[in-house]
């Protein structure tokens, strides 16, 4: 078990871009918060063997590994929530929500290493590199699966629909 | 704006990167980006950050769990937080509760008379026919936002008698989805405390029961409870 200061200190360093990496997966603050919580009780609870040389990489891996389990819970139960504090500002508010609930539909049936490929490369400022650490596999692997995931997404959202 | 059937792989490579203008972002990006370049505001992510301070200071929670024997449903394990009763399990082994418990809470498992002391009398006074109702709080911060609705309502309906799962969907505001009802029934982390065994099939059946012995323990605690039984 690696000291508390040291995990305060990554929750310091790193706390800010894992929250707002849980909030962009599961669009919903409540659920962030919660996820957060419970990647760094997980980071607490880990019992160690050797250090923790890449920390950044490895909470992203834990928060990923939270958010694929509170998706996968919500779809077995069925629960469909609206996106309650994500404020999109449109002059077509309504139809925009739409799009919006829409995309996070395809993103959330995606397999959830390219879900979370693409989150990372696109919205986290992650490198290839970088994602691969998070995932594992190769930047090539990091890559394809940004890929697999925009190629679905292409086709829920075709060009004529612009 | 051409129909394009293939993607630029530069192009996509300028988005990802964060670099594309919106004139030469595909329809698809500028969707995607509406619903993810978005960050929380910065008094979503203060709340989550106060939060995960205070427990880091606090360290790892603890949950307290013991046994409490009966003569009516067997055996019970029994865990507390410091938010109230957050699990009741029928039988089993006490390495396999505490696990289980631990995990399911993400707390260590401590296994604790005192701590476990009024849910204990509570649950032995009600399993003796000399309780009718539950005054320990109940903890129900681990499971979902339908399924907490769900128990609660459960909840609501007295020793003696007895509701449908439709009825809980109706007050719940959710009429049709008896089936997600009866399924965050059947996962109750409390059973016994809150009575999900006093909710029974909308066709006047018992419906089901997940704990150790299935409808015969739910029959045998709504005959100590009085009920009329279908």
């Amino acid at each position: 078990m690696g000291s508390a200061d040291q995990i305060e200190a990554w929750a310091d360093k790193y706390g800010k871009e894992i929250h707002a990496y849980l909030w962009r997966i599961l669009g919903d603050a409540q659920d962030a918060d919660d996820g957060l919580q419970e990647t760094f009780l997980r980071v607490l609870r880990h019992r160690r063997a050797a250090p923790i040389l890449e920390p950044r990489a490895w909470l992203y891996a834990i928060a990923g590994n939270v958010a694929r389990s509170q998706l996968r819970r919500r779809r077995t139960e069925g629960e469909r929530r609206a996106l309650p504090d994500i404020d999109v500002i449109a002059p077509d508010g309504v139809a925009e929500r739409d799009r919006v609930d829409a995309v996070r539909r395809v993103v959330e049936s995606l397999p959830s290493k390219q879900r979370q490929a693409l989150v990372l490369r696109r919205y986290q400022g992650l490198t290839y590199d970088e994602v691969a650490r998070v995932l594992g596999g190769s930047a090539q692997t990091a890559r394809a699966n940004v890929y697999q995931a925009v190629l679905k997404l292409k086709k829920a959202f075709p060009e004529e629909a612009r | 704006m051409t129909k394009r059937k293939n993607l630029p792989e530069q192009e996509l490579e300028r988005w990802l990167a964060g670099s594309a203008t919106p004139a030469e972002t595909p329809a698809f990006a500028l969707a995607l980006d509406a619903a993810y370049a978005v960050s929380p505001q910065a008094a979503t992510w203060r709340r989550a950050q106060q939060r995960l301070q205070d427990r880091l200071i606090a360290g790892a929670p603890r949950v307290y769990y013991d046994r409490v024997k009966s003569s009516v449903v067997g055996p019970l394990w029994v865990a507390v937080t410091d938010h109230g009763l957050a699990a009741v399990t029928y039988g089993g082994r006490e390495t396999e509760f505490a696990g289980w418990v631990g995990r399911r809470l993400r707390a260590t498992p401590v296994r604790s008379a005192e701590r476990t002391a009024a849910v204990r009398r509570e649950l032995d006074e009600y399993l003796r026919g000399q309780r009718t109702a539950f005054s320990v709080p109940v903890d129900l911060r681990h499971v979902t936002s339908f399924q907490r609705s769900v128990l609660e309502a459960a909840r609501s309906v007295p020793r003696g008698q007895v509701a449908t799962y439709g009825d809980i969907g109706r007050w719940i505001g959710k009429p049709r989805a008896a089936r997600a009802v009866g399924q965050a029934l059947g996962s109750n982390p409390v059973p016994i405390v809150v009575p999900c065994h006093r909710v029974l099939a909308s066709d006047g059946s018992l419906g089901g029961y997940s704990g150790r012995g299935g409808l015969s323990t739910k029959r045998r605690l709504l005959a100590l409870e009085g009920a009329a039984l279908p």
